[in-house]
């Protein structure tokens, strides 16, 4: 009868105590004592709206210098938080808005550009926006950066829509920003030209945010035997490369589709 | 000059106030007016009145003071934006608590669930009348106050079953369950410390306790009394380690669970009200009540009312204990909270008492000093 009904239930209450009593209670005091000489000056709390982590009397404390883990109350330089525009650098080439994935930003008129070509620069609505800085990323200008300021919030639901002009007051308060991507791929693509198609329109021409491309004259194609020459003088784009910012405006206008995307060489 | 008691105060207000109406009435009805037993009368509820603002003050006084001092043990601030490092918090919450609507469950009993928090923090109040705070507080006209406040204490249990009970949900019923399971548990070890503290002093009258501790404090001979009576006041206040009867993480509020708005008030007042009586009863039997040790400098002895000022020093240092126990200790469970009621802090009390009978019997200690003989 050694394994009868009545022992194969459930296990008997663990009534085993391990270690003194005593300690039980003794120990969870000291450390609370511990604590309270510890934070009985100043606990660590930082008391937000009126102390910041970002004030340097704060970095020794919680920042890189204390030993603890990087990132622990250090605002870093490449944040992203708010945008800065610088208005004046801005070439209206839409890359930012080309490659926002959240489709929260806008290119909206802002005064300074001629009649013909109205200088477009980026609108950014918050509500959308999830920082995640491709745009400054895109910016070919390095005028589109991001900053460490992370206080966003607002009254109204219209307010979280940063103009241009607003961004560049952003700019103007000097905060630290992201760097800026200076050095171009090596291996970027570029714009190549398929010559049969051309017309030479100068929409591609017109319409580069860069002025990179200059139309120039190209010699006559041999007429075939029996043909007359034409009259007319062709021209065909030629891209100065190294100003490309590859913004692709030039093939998103061209009326012929003969200008596409191909390896440099 | 008789000394000046809280009540020769009161007394002196009312004469003051009845001799003012007195001159604006016509003669016969002034003489009614000042009439001895209507002065005694007015003094009485004035007596009551200045009571009553006290407590009621120092209670919210050691709400904000224990949530300093909760905020300190867990590394942050406690209250700190509503007046002067949020001193006013406690009176911003009471008057937020006070706007809001109270609801009865349908299925409630009515009388009991308004009766409850009602009875629960008249009895806590009621205690306040029988503990001296001072030297001559209630003219020593009461010779069993140590008892009359130790039965009033113990009210508690019933009104929180009836009110738990009358709220008819189960979280409330197992928690007003498990508060009378443990408070009645708790009486036990409780009043065997006391007893311990009696055959000590020879007297069941807290001036006359307090008065024969000028030799030296009973926490010293009676240590392990004072353990078990801290312990056991923890568990009649409910205070964590022993906070079953409220265990937020398995029963919603416990017994309180429905009740919400100013009901909810009255019931959290009263729980600090018996904390503060919990520490001034501590300070009164074990730790000396308002008197002082003989080397401290007569600077610090001789401004007026010396001797309240000691005893709110002392009874705050008492409930900042409390609050240190809090901070520390995990919450036992129901087998382990009575388990330590009946086999430990039993023993230890009858322990305590012996060791009194012992000190009793050799009158003097050698380091303390002599006891004071009893029976005169």
């Amino acid at each position: 009868m050694a394994d009868s009904p009545a022992r194969t239930g459930s296990p008997p209450l663990e009534t085993t105590e391990t270690e003194r009593p005593s300690l039980w209670v003794v120990r969870p005091l000291a450390t609370a004592a511990k604590q309270f000489a510890k934070s009985l000056w100043r606990p660590s709390t930082i008391v937000y709206p009126f102390e910041r982590l970002e004030d340097p009397k704060f970095r020794s404390a919680v920042g890189v210098e204390s030993g603890r883990p990087i990132g622990v109350g250090e605002i870093w330089d490449n944040y992203r938080g708010v945008h800065a525009l610088n208005i004046q650098t801005c070439i209206s080439c839409n890359l930012c808005a080309f490659s926002c994935p959240d489709v929260c930003i806008e290119m909206v008129t802002v005064p300074g550009g001629d009649p013909k070509h109205p200088k477009k620069c980026p609108e950014i609505d918050y509500g959308k926006c999830s920082f995640c800085g491709f745009c400054s990323d895109a910016c070919p200008e390095g005028c589109l950066t991001m900053t460490t300021r992370y206080e966003l919030s607002v009254h109204k639901r219209a307010d979280m829509v940063y103009s241009p002009q607003k961004m560049y007051e952003v700019f103007q308060s000097k905060l630290p920003m992201n760097p800026i991507r200076v050095a171009r791929p090596e291996n970027e693509d570029a714009i190549r030209l398929d010559p049969p198609l051309c017309i030479g329109c100068f929409a591609c021409s017109r319409d580069c945010p860069t002025n990179c491309i200059t139309m120039v004259d190209i010699p006559k194609a041999t007429p075939k035997p029996g043909e007359k020459p034409a009259k007319r003088i062709w021209k065909e784009p030629v891209i100065n490369d190294s100003d490309c910012v590859r913004c692709g405006t030039c093939i998103s206008v061209c009326p012929k589709d003969c200008l596409f995307w191909g390896s440099r060489e | 000059m008789a000394p000046m008691t809280l009540f020769s105060v009161a007394d002196a207000i009312a004469a003051a106030l009845l001799g003012l109406l007195g001159r604006l009435l016509p003669a016969g009805a002034a003489h009614a007016v000042t009439a001895p037993d209507v002065v005694l009368g007015l003094a009485t509820v004035v007596f009551a009145a200045i009571l009553l603002a006290a407590s009621m003050l120092n209670t919210i006084l050691l709400i904000w003071y224990e949530r300093k001092l909760l905020g300190r043990f867990m590394d942050r601030r406690g209250a700190m934006h509503v007046g002067f490092a949020g001193l006013l918090q406690n009176f911003a919450d009471g008057l937020k608590l006070f706007r809001k609507d109270t609801v009865r469950p349908r299925e409630a009993d009515s009388l009991g669930f308004w009766a409850s928090p009602t009875a629960y923090m008249i009895t806590s109040l009621l205690i306040f009348g029988v503990l001296p705070i001072s030297t001559g507080w209630n003219d020593g006209s009461l010779p069993l106050t140590l008892l009359l406040a130790l039965v009033i204490f113990s009210f508690a249990p019933l009104f929180i079953f009836l009110g738990a009970w009358a709220s008819n949900n189960k979280y409330s019923l197992i928690g007003g369950m498990r508060s009378a399971a443990q408070m009645i548990a708790y009486e036990v070890p409780i009043l065997l410390a006391v007893v311990a503290v009696v055959v000590l002093s020879g007297s069941f009258d807290l001036t006359t306790i307090v008065n024969e501790q000028r030799n030296y404090w009973f926490w010293a001979p009676l240590f392990l009394a004072l353990i078990v009576f801290v312990a056991g006041m923890l568990a009649e206040m409910e205070r964590i380690p022993f906070d079953l009867p409220e265990a937020e993480a398995e029963l919603v509020e416990g017994w309180n669970t429905e009740y919400g708005g100013m009901l909810f008030a009255f019931f959290m007042l009263a729980d600090y009200l018996r904390a503060l009586v919990g520490s001034i009863l501590v300070v009164l039997l074990f730790l000396g009540g308002w008197t002082w040790p003989s080397y401290v400098p007569s600077a610090l002895t001789s401004f007026p009312l010396a001797g309240i000022v000691w005893f709110m020093v002392k009874t705050y240092l008492v409930f900042g204990l409390f609050v240190w126990v809090r901070a520390a200790l995990p919450r036992v469970r129901t087998d382990q909270l009575l388990r330590l009621g009946w086999m430990r802090m039993v023993p230890l009390a009858l322990l305590s008492i012996v060791l009194a009978a012992v000190v009793v019997a050799a009158r003097c200690l050698p380091v303390l000093g002599c006891i004071p003989s009893i029976g005169g």
